[in-house]
């Protein structure tokens, strides 16, 4: 069984844009937790 | 804790019940009870999903590690998103396109029967006491803090909650960790607000006293097995656990069997991936801002109530005398906490932060005798992290707010507990019932085993419970035993989705995982336990792949 297979292209794209804002969310949050420890982890 | 407090832990305790046997009127067959006729909405399963995971333990002991130890736990955390779109591309698409009701069910079908049957025992084992466990958490800090009884306590917790799962099966558990995840949310938002408002000092300066004594520290690079929470650890070991426990875990997998299409299911994981580690680190600031309100407003010397009786009643004199240590200490401490907060310049700051370290590290020290004392005279390691943030809601937050706050917690150990024991009724039913026992039997005899099923586990859960928690250390034995399977049992999933993999690799495969992370576990200690992800995962894959491409050779010489 192959899932691609079951897939259409419309979900594949909006899988795509999801996972790319994931990751801008994921930067975003460790970039703030980097600050914190930056301007106040001593 | 007040009559207000009280009739607002009840009205939730009786919403949650009431509720959940509504939601059973649409139940009506076993897929109904155990997929929710693969009918949900992507939010509502992802919240499930992320109720699931925050249990008791989050509220309480998670938030005393912020207090005590900072934020650097949310490292742990780093590689949920990584492993969520992992699982979106790979292992959720394969199980909710198989139209399966377990995760074991597929082993079946793409190995053999003795490899679904070993994962779905060693699930059934783990979980059964998990559950229990995650009862006993909150149980235990509800019956010192309210000097209820620990049977009691259990009941309070677990009962409800054993209700409205077996009468509403996975709908019931569904909606209500919906509702129970905007209580959790909701509390901890309220008690920020609650510390922001009676901090004496601004939030910057409250940051810089947090940041003072490396409570601040969210990303340590250090490379190393022997480290719990490491940069590395997390995006590495923490990415294998993960797809461990949201890819082949029952108790997180049925909740995203339950979504309407592969892509709904892959969307509800997604929320986790967004939100996990903003909301981690939210909690553990909790904690954090908890330890900065106790520079300015004298902190009990011990948290846990029951065990400073004991400790009174054992050694009075001995106590009171380091109580009077404590509270000079503290005044010196306050002091220092007040004049860093004031500081301006770069050269006064970094003279007021050293003279804090000082007085920190005194008071620390006062603390860490107290502890020892409760050591000595309870016999029993004091777990007194676990006691802050109960103490604190019980003594600071305003009348409504503590009883919120307790129905919260009550609420995440509810929502995952009954995930749980939905899971353990639903693999013990599809995976052992119905495929050794009766496999021709009706949906409705099914339905009514799944019921019973739900119950007994229930009740198991329960005891466990109340046994786990008069040993203690159990919880930890419990913790550790199951980072032993987790990595293997990932690695029997990886090699279904290898097209070349055969039975044979993936059973003894298993076997070997799960040997490696034992040997690891005996001969290499420092070894830290998010490694035992990594290593059991490599090794049936391995060994699995070894042993597919020999035997097929052996079959064609014979």
């Amino acid at each position: 069984m192959d899932p691609s297979e079951d897939t259409p292209p419309a979900d594949r794209s909006m899988f795509r844009r999801t996972l790319v804002r994931v990751m801008i969310v994921q930067v975003v949050a460790l970039a703030l937790l980097w600050l914190l420890q930056a301007r106040y982890g001593g | 804790m007040g009559t207000i407090n009280w009739i607002i832990v009840l009205a939730y305790l009786t919403y949650v019940v009431v509720d959940g046997v509504r939601r059973s009127k649409g139940t009506k067959e076993i897929e109904g009870y155990f997929l929710a006729n693969r009918s949900l909405p992507w939010w509502a399963v992802g919240l499930s999903v992320m109720a699931t995971q925050l249990s008791a333990v989050t509220m309480i002991g998670t938030t005393g590690q912020g207090a005590t130890d900072g934020i650097r736990f949310v490292q742990f955390y780093f590689g949920l998103p990584l492993a969520m779109v992992i699982l979106g591309v790979t292992l959720v698409p394969f199980l909710h396109g198989a139209k399966v009701f377990t995760a074991y069910e597929y082993l079946e079908r793409r190995f053999d029967p003795k490899t679904r049957s070993l994962t779905a025992f060693l699930f059934l084992v783990l979980r059964a006491l998990s559950c229990g466990t995650i009862l006993a958490a909150p149980a235990v800090v509800f019956s010192a803090m309210f000097h209820w009884s620990l049977p009691v306590s259990v009941a309070i917790i677990g009962i409800p909650t054993v209700i409205y799962t077996m009468v509403g099966g996975v709908q019931a558990v569904t909606w209500a960790d919906v509702k129970q995840m905007v209580l959790i949310v909701g509390a901890l938002v309220a008690v920020v607000v609650v510390l922001l408002v009676k901090m004496p000092v601004h939030p910057g300066a409250a940051l810089h006293i947090a940041g003072a004594t490396g409570r601040l520290k969210a990303f340590d690079f250090t490379f190393t097995l022997k480290e719990d929470y490491t940069f590395w650890s997390g995006i590495l070991g923490g990415t294998f656990l993960m797809l461990s426990y949201f890819g082949t875990d029952q108790s997180q997998v049925q909740r995203y069997l339950t979504a309407r299409s592969v892509n709904e299911a892959r969307s509800s994981l997604l929320i986790s991936a967004y939100w996990k580690i903003p909301l981690q680190a939210l909690i553990l600031l909790v904690g954090v801002l908890v330890f900065v309100f106790y520079q300015f407003e004298a902190p009990p010397l011990l948290f846990n109530p029951a065990q400073e009786a004991k400790v009174e009643a054992a050694r009075g004199a001995e106590y009171t005398a380091l109580q009077q240590r404590y509270a000079d200490a503290f005044a010196d401490r306050e002091a220092a906490a007040r004049a860093l907060a004031a500081a301006v310049d770069p050269q006064a700051k970094a003279t007021a932060e050293a003279a804090f370290q000082t007085r920190e590290a005194e008071v620390g020290s006062i603390r860490t005798d107290a502890l020892d004392m409760v050591t000595e005279v309870t016999g029993e390691s004091s777990k007194d992290v676990n006691y802050i943030m109960p103490r604190f809601v019980l003594d600071q937050l305003p009348v409504g707010l503590s009883g919120l706050f307790i129905a919260a917690v009550m609420a995440a150990a509810m929502s995952s507990i009954a995930a749980e024991l939905n899971s353990l009724s639903t693999v013990s039913v599809i995976d052992l019932y119905r495929r050794w026992i009766r496999p021709e039997a009706s949906d409705h005899h099914f339905l009514t085993v799944s019921k019973i099923a739900t119950a007994v586990w229930g009740f198991l859960a329960c005891f466990v419970a109340t046994y786990a928690a008069r040993l203690g250390s159990l919880i930890e034995v419990v913790n550790l035993f199951g980072s032993f399977f987790y990595g293997s049992i990932l690695g029997v999933f990886l090699l279904a989705m290898i097209k070349s993999a055969r039975p044979v690799g993936a059973f003894f495969g298993l076997i070997a995982g799960m040997t490696a992370v034992g040997a690891v576990a005996h001969f290499a200690p420092e070894v830290t336990f998010l490694w035992y992800n990594v290593i059991g995962a490599l090794v049936v894959v391995g060994v699995g792949m070894a042993l597919s491409w020999m035997v097929p050779q052996r079959s064609a010489r014979a």
